[in-house]
């Protein structure tokens, strides 16, 4: 079990963890339309109704496209796959995977992953969230964390 | 309200400047267009100057070179679009009759500012857990591929054209061609985009005068060229995912500007887009309605977006060979429209062109289809 704690890197906070290290990302909901969104935002761009609830988003989706990263800023360690995961709610997320890239399908189930991710400006570990393949789809393993750490 | 037209050109070569700065590039530029034009520098009643890293108050240095120090001058950050943005901001002033005579001019010294690719906001959501510029747009290319059924071997075509129309163009950045292997063979920046499949970092300045009709009339020399129409987008949010296969935004943009112009897109002649990627190309100009959806690659193969071919898309190189100093990117795309227009494409002339369409779209912010997009429609 990791030690690390602190998530503060991810601006907006779109991340919440629990003490037990368990945790979900956060969107907002349109209490009058039902549209969810991600990153969370202040006003709902279908209905433009203001006061949007904050809601935890669904652990599992699907991967709609993905990349291997091999040119990236300091402090992510390449190569690293990255896509964005269609959510049940009708939200795209765009997150690293944690799958061998040559793995990686367009539609493959996936699951939230709470884990390390990087350092914060001290130098502390940060906890951050990947999506691995989903229990049971049998694909992939873990892959190797893509971050320095 | 006033017609708009453009009057003068003029820009610098495209290429790593390492022994200059941005405001002896910008002053180049600058100076180039108004001789151009035959202008007195006096007449220049404002200025707009796009950027996006040439910190504060860029646009008014190069002004004090020029010796138009005095007049109104705002500088313009709009991402990749920031050059196009500021010619639409001179489009709006003479429209509105505030002036008659504007210069709009672009600049950036990026070879000073980055070393590898360009990412966005470090505190943008999406940057935070790995998101690369040429990540975005690789992972619209795998759904391209996906959906299309296209090839690597396809996309690689479109750095290739490219290049190609480059080494036609002295003040490009690349000056050789290259070969689809050589695309296939390069350096893995994002899968499946390869360092040939990216824009390369430039330095680099462009201008152009705009004036009112009545002023073309009396200033221009029998070579004005109308710009018809110059439109702006952002990118909506919107409450459903939507597919990476195409663009909205430039659809949307493209539609104001047709819309404006009188102009259907089939008699748009020959097309500047914002071609980051090699990809983006395909999606710039099926976005914009010159190709059918998931037709472009098949279009590119066939000769027809070459010069020379039915629908020519960046005579000048554009951005994959030209070069693409961020803020210099859309102005010189309207350089290079102007003097295909005015007949002066010299190895690159389009015969009989007498409209075309300058795309630009920049910008990453997470949650929406794209930051900032501009279409702009001149004729002759």
């Amino acid at each position: 079990m990791t030690t690390a704690t602190n998530y503060a890197s991810f601006k907006p906070a779109v991340l919440h963890v629990t003490p037990e290290g368990t945790g979900h990302l956060i969107g907002t909901r349109c209490p009058t339309c039902g549209a969810h969104f991600f990153p969370p935002r202040a006003v709902c761009s279908r209905c433009l109704t203001e006061d949007l609830q904050t809601v935890g988003l669904s652990d599992a989706g699907t991967l709609y496209t993905f990349t291997v990263i091999h040119q990236s800023t300091p402090g992510f360690q390449i190569p690293y796959v990255l896509g964005y995961v269609d959510l049940p709610e009708g939200v795209r997320v765009l997150a690293q995977i944690g799958v061998a890239a040559e793995q990686a399908r367009i539609g493959m189930p996936l699951d939230l992953s709470i884990e390390p991710f990087g350092e914060d400006k001290d130098g502390n570990p940060m906890l951050g969230y990947r999506f691995r393949p989903a229990r049971g789809s049998g694909a992939g393993t873990p892959a190797a964390a893509s971050v320095k750490e | 309200m006033n017609d708009v037209y453009v009057i003068g050109v003029g820009m610098t070569r495209f290429a790593k400047h390492a022994d200059r700065d941005v405001v002896s590039l910008g002053t180049e530029a600058v100076r180039a267009a108004i001789k151009d034009a035959n202008l007195d520098p006096r007449r220049i009643e404002a200025a707009y100057c796009g950027h996006v890293f040439q910190g504060m108050a860029a646009g008014q240095r190069v002004l004090a070179q020029v010796g138009l120090a005095g007049i109104p001058l705002a500088n313009v950050e709009n991402a990749c679009s920031s050059g196009a943005t500021a010619i639409r901001e001179a489009y709006l002033a003479i429209r509105a009759q505030e002036c008659e005579v504007v210069l709009a001019f672009g600049m950036e010294h990026l070879t000073s500012k980055f070393k590898g690719a360009l990412t966005p906001d470090e505190d943008d959501p999406e940057a935070a857990v790995g998101l690369t510029m040429p990540g975005v747009y690789a992972m619209r290319a795998r759904r391209y591929m996906e959906e299309y059924g296209t090839t690597r071997e396809q996309l690689a075509l479109i750095p290739v054209k490219n290049r190609a129309h480059a080494a036609l163009n002295p003040l490009a950045q690349f000056q050789d061609r290259i070969a689809v292997k050589q695309v296939l063979e390069s350096r893995p920046i994002a899968d499946p985009l390869r360092l040939l499949d990216c824009s390369p970092i430039s330095d680099g300045a462009a201008a152009v005068i705009v004036t009112s009709d009545a002023a073309a009339r009396r200033l221009g020399g029998g070579r004005a060229i109308r710009l018809a129409a110059s439109s702006l987008r952002t990118g909506s949010v919107e409450p459903e995912p939507t597919s990476m296969s195409f663009e909205p935004l430039t659809h949307a943009t493209a539609r104001d500007a047709y819309e404006r112009a009188g102009i259907a897109p089939e008699e748009v002649g020959f097309a500047e887009v914002h071609d980051c990627f090699s990809i983006a190309e395909a999606l710039r100009v099926e976005g914009l309605g010159l190709f059918g959806r998931g037709e472009y690659l098949l279009a590119v193969e066939r000769g027809d977006a070459s010069l020379g071919g039915r629908m020519p898309v960046n005579p000048s190189g554009g951005l994959l060979g030209k070069g693409h100093p961020l803020g210099a990117t859309g102005v010189a795309q309207v350089v290079e429209l102007v003097r295909q227009l005015r007949g002066e494409g010299a190895e690159r002339q389009i015969e009989n062109a007498t409209v075309g369409l300058a795309h630009c779209r920049g910008g990453k912010a997470a949650g929406v289809d794209g930051a900032a997009c501009t279409v702009q429609i001149l004729t002759r």
